[in-house]
């Protein structure tokens, strides 16, 4: 089932945690970007028609009604399975979700991060989860019940009793899927590089530790399972996303846009990373290296629940970090499958280097 | 030249007083170098001399300079030695090839111990010292204070110390002048048989190890056959001449000349610091003075992160030993580390610079074992062993008594820091031999201190403990029995002999606390839990656990980009690669140094 990624990387500010290139940019550039996004659309050889479309950003809720229009008509394959759009939570009004689904979008992700006030407003985010309750509505009554809700593990000022208030929040709301994910500190966030760098800002020195967002996700997994959202992925829970699964499952997928990543005809690629870098040089395929399903099949298939199946000389070239890994628990082989374990997927960059 | 014009001198400065500045300020004024060619520190030529702004290797400059008294033109030859106690030895040697020595002296900072232990070599080598007050221009400068200090403590009359700044080049005729009036003439007879001394040698890999040497009687002539003194070899001079500062050939050296020499000689240890030149023919009747064959007095044991790289260990330190007959190793197997050597060195400076120099010029990443002494001790059957290797140390019950190296060490410091400096020399299993009040609210200390003591974190402690302001000397000063015991250390139940150190009874179990409470913080979370336990033979006098690692995950494959999620993994599997696996637990470099620090508090990092 091949899908199409559009990639939006504009937003109206940048978060503390954000480690995309997405960011603010000059209105100018967000012009002369759709027109180079349209552009890379109609020249594109489809060789398959997309079954899904994934508008991912920066904040592909703030495009203008008539460019989403715009970009939505020239991917064929229309009325897609899934078309999902992601959105920040507070900034789109009635009209705007009645145009959306209009031009064909069926799936909506809102990056709530969380619930809690003081752990919002110390990324910078300016919604209240009242915002997010009446966003889960106003989607509800227009016509797009498929919602996702992501939260972020890991953020300032979070404590166990606050991670279970933004829990309560999902269970109250009760969407067909949420994402969790652990805060990733690198130097390409704000918050990552103050934290590397013990610095007293964006609230880094009030980050809760490993075991304590260990605590936290294991805790996410027990109360999401038990509201009928068990994990299909690492950071994944509930009706699964038929795009996203394409990147596990090593299918076939286009993306436009800034940084958007291809995976086609044995062949992967990238486009330029930044908005104007991509608006001046346009999209390079120039770049492609021949896909290594023997690695990736491992590295990127086991994050999810379902696990792998490798080929017989899979099972002979990994052999040694497969019976280590068995040996110490943290993955489980069910016949011809092989999974990680509970323990294992919280650890599970260690068990998934060893198979790059 | 007529001797009568020739004048040697050195320059005995402490680190940071001034001492590079002012020989390129001499060069520059005596028109060996232009303006054009100056560089920062020229004599300093190795990256890490111009870093550190220290200097390893020895050099010496021929400097013309017309005299304003007499209109004379004298030659002046600047031997630059290396100023650390670590090259003791050394030093003595490159002042034994000269007849004075300018003492540079920082006008703020005053006299500190290195300086003064040199002085005295000088003055134990009868030569006439000029003493020289550096950085006048800056506001902190005290210069009558400084002259007094010298005069009370070295006993030199200072009353015509030169004010300098070399920085503004301040000052520097007069020291030409005084060096040229002062410093007496080289006594050597130019028609004797050929004695000349080596004060240092390097390896060159067209032209075979290179001498720097004094000649003190006699001529040394192009194609002339000679003799090395304490080993009998002979070579014939292939070329001869002088620096200033590049090479300038010539066809002989005479009596009181300085110069370089090459002689197709293959090995650096055939031409040793200290040893005599002669002629092969009609040798002299006697060495010159003072040779030693060099003794390291520090061990540790290198080795290669990747044991697939220890064949390129062995040929850098093959090749630095080329370089460095100062240094020895010798192959050594370690449980936890595998194949590597065993090295010896002069002191602990001499130990981080051929560390520095493996990783730098030879880009071997390398784990130092903690440095240790050699140990003399007595076994019940009567036999005397040495041993410097604590995986090579006897097994308690056959010990009769175990003598451990001693130094004498001078600090000096100022008052306000005397009270933590006499705390952490008690600590140390320091004997107090003096402390004199010195001028200046500066103090000096004179201390017994177990050599092993040393070689573990004094340094960084000193220098914390005197915010900088203490200097330090040392030299050995024999062997006392000493209840020495093995500390190990074991990670998950597995001995892990590269951590083993060698400590004092009494302190043994502060230490073996102390060095797992460091290595607790030092190794990383693995995937279950890690018992780290300290033990003198069986038994156990320390635990602590590492809590096994919850998470290591990453968020997103966001918009399929799996590229970024392969860099991240990549990255994270380079950092584990580069530390050791002893048993399944991942070790990294810094914590088998770890050791060197375990008295530090534990907050510090």
């Amino acid at each position: 089932m091949p899908g199409v990624y559009l990639s939006f990387p504009f937003c109206a500010q940048k978060c503390t945690y954000c480690n995309f290139a997405s960011g603010v940019f000059p209105r100018e550039l967000e012009g002369r970007y759709h027109m180079a996004l349209r552009q890379e659309l109609e020249q594109a050889a489809w060789p398959w028609t997309p079954e899904t479309v994934y508008l991912g950003g920066g904040t592909p809720s703030q495009i203008a009604n008539e460019d989403l229009r715009e970009l939505l008509t020239r991917i064929p394959g229309r009325p897609w399975a899934e078309a999902t759009l992601e959105a920040a939570p507070g900034s789109f009004s009635r009209e705007q979700v009645s145009a959306w689904r209009e031009a064909g979008i069926n799936r909506v992700s809102l990056g709530v991060q969380s619930f809690v006030e003081i752990e919002l407003r110390k990324t910078g985010r300016k919604h209240t989860a009242e915002i997010v309750a009446a966003d889960v509505a106003l989607l509800r009554e227009e016509g797009i019940p498929n919602i996702n809700l992501d939260l972020i593990a890991g953020l300032a000022a979070q404590t166990p009793a606050s991670w279970e208030t933004s829990l309560d929040w999902i269970e109250r709301l009760a969407p067909p899927h949420a994402s969790v994910y652990m805060l990733e500190v690198d130097e390409d966030s704000r918050l990552g590089l103050e934290i590397l760098n013990n610095g007293p800002k964006y609230g880094a020195q009030d980050i809760p530790d490993d075991d304590a967002i260990a605590n936290m996700y294991e805790r996410a997994v027990e109360r999401l399972t038990a509201m009928g959202l068990p994990r299909y992925e690492v950071s994944n829970f509930g009706q699964p996303s038929l795009h996203n699964l394409k990147y596990w499952r090593l299918e076939e997928y286009l993306g436009f846009g800034a940084d958007a990543h291809s995976n086609a005809a044995g062949q992967r690629w990238q486009n330029p990373e930044t908005a104007l870098a991509y608006v001046e040089q346009g999209p390079s395929r120039q770049q492609a290296t021949p896909a290594d399903p023997g690695s990736e099949r491992f590295f990127v298939g086991l994050r999810l629940s379902e696990g792998i199946q490798p080929q017989p000389s899979e099972w002979t070239r990994w052999a040694e970090p497969i019976e280590r890994f068995l040996a110490d628990g943290l993955l489980e082989r069910d016949g011809d499958r092989l999974r990680l374990s509970p323990r294992g997927v919280l650890l599970s960059n260690d068990v998934l280097q060893e198979f790059l | 030249m007529d001797p009568s014009h020739i004048r040697n001198f050195s320059i005995i400065a402490h680190i940071d007083h001034g001492k590079s500045t002012l020989a390129d300020r001499l060069l520059e004024h005596t028109g060996a170098l232009s303006q054009r060619e100056m560089m920062e520190q020229v004599l300093d030529s190795m990256d890490l001399e111009r870093e550190r702004g220290i200097t390893i290797k020895a050099h010496a400059v021929r400097l013309l300079h017309k005299s304003s008294k007499d209109g004379q033109i004298y030659q002046l030859n600047l031997i630059d030695t290396p100023g650390h106690v670590d090259f003791t030895y050394e030093v003595s040697r490159s002042l034994q090839a000269c007849e004075g020595a300018l003492l540079v002296v920082d006008a703020s900072q005053g006299v500190e111990a290195q300086t003064l232990a040199n002085t005295y070599l000088a003055l134990g080598q009868n030569l006439e010292i000029i003493p020289v007050i550096n950085k006048i221009d800056l506001p902190a400068a005290d210069p009558e204070r400084i002259r007094e200090q010298i005069e009370t403590l070295v006993g030199l009359d200072a009353s015509e110390a030169v004010l300098c700044s070399a920085k503004q080049g301040i000052g520097i005729p007069e020291i030409l002048e005084q060096i040229v009036a002062r410093v007496p003439p080289p006594a050597g007879d130019p028609e004797a048989p050929l004695r000349a001394l080596i004060f240092d040698s390097w390896f060159d890999p067209y032209k075979g190890v290179i001498i720097l040497m004094r000649v003190v009687d006699g001529r040394m002539k192009l194609g002339q056959k000679i003799k090395l003194w304490s080993n009998g070899k002979i070579f014939e001079v292939e070329g001869l001449g002088y620096q200033s500062p590049k090479p300038i050939p010539n066809t002989e050296l005479s009596a009181g000349e300085v110069g370089f020499v090459y002689a197709n000689i293959k090995t650096i240890s055939d031409a040793l610091i200290g040893d005599t030149i002669t002629d092969a023919a009609t040798p002299a009747a006697e060495m010159l003075p003072g040779f030693e064959p060099i003794k390291p007095m520090v061990f540790a044991g290198l080795y290669s992160v990747e044991s697939s790289e220890h064949g390129l260990l062995r040929d850098a330190l093959e090749k630095l030993r080329l370089n460095d007959s100062a240094f020895n190793f010798e192959p050594e197997n370690s449980v936890a580390l595998g194949f590597g050597f065993r090295c010896g060195f002069l002191g602990l400076l001499h130990l981080e610079i051929v560390q520095e120099r493996l990783e730098r010029e030879f880009n071997i990443d390398l784990i130092t074992t903690a440095p240790g002494v050699r140990y003399e001790i007595t076994l019940r059957g009567g036999d005397v062993i040495e041993v410097d290797n604590p995986s090579r140390w006897p097994d308690p019950a056959a010990i009769e008594v175990i003598n451990e190296p001693i130094i004498d060490a001078t600090v000096i410091t100022r008052e306000e820091y005397i009270g933590d400096i006499l705390a952490l020399l008690e600590e140390k299993r320091g004997k107090q031999k003096k402390f004199d009040y010195i001028g200046g609210s500066r103090v000096l200390l004179g201390y017994e201190l177990p050599l092993n003591e040393i070689v573990l974190d004094f340094y960084d402690r000193l220098k914390s403990a005197s915010r900088g302001y203490a200097s330090l000397d040392y030299h050995l000063a024999g062997h006392r029995a000493s209840p020495m015991v093995k500390l190990d250390v074991l990670v998950a139940g597995e001995p892990v002999d590269a951590l083993s150190i060698i400590v004092h009874r009494d302190v043994a179990f502060e230490r073996g606390k102390a060095l797992i409470e460091r290595l607790r913080k030092l190794i990383p979370r693995q995937m279950f839990e890690v018992a780290l336990q300290a033990a003198i033979g069986s038994k156990i006098i320390a635990r602590e656990t590492i809590a096994a690692i919850r998470k290591n995950v990453l968020a997103k494959c966001y918009g399929g980009d799996i590229s970024r999620k392969r860099k991240l993994l990549e990255k994270q599997k380079e950092g584990k690669r580069r530390m050791k696996r002893v048993g399944r637990v991942e070790i990294p470099q810094e914590a088998f140094l770890a050791v060197l620090k375990v008295n530090q508090s534990s907050d510090d990092d």
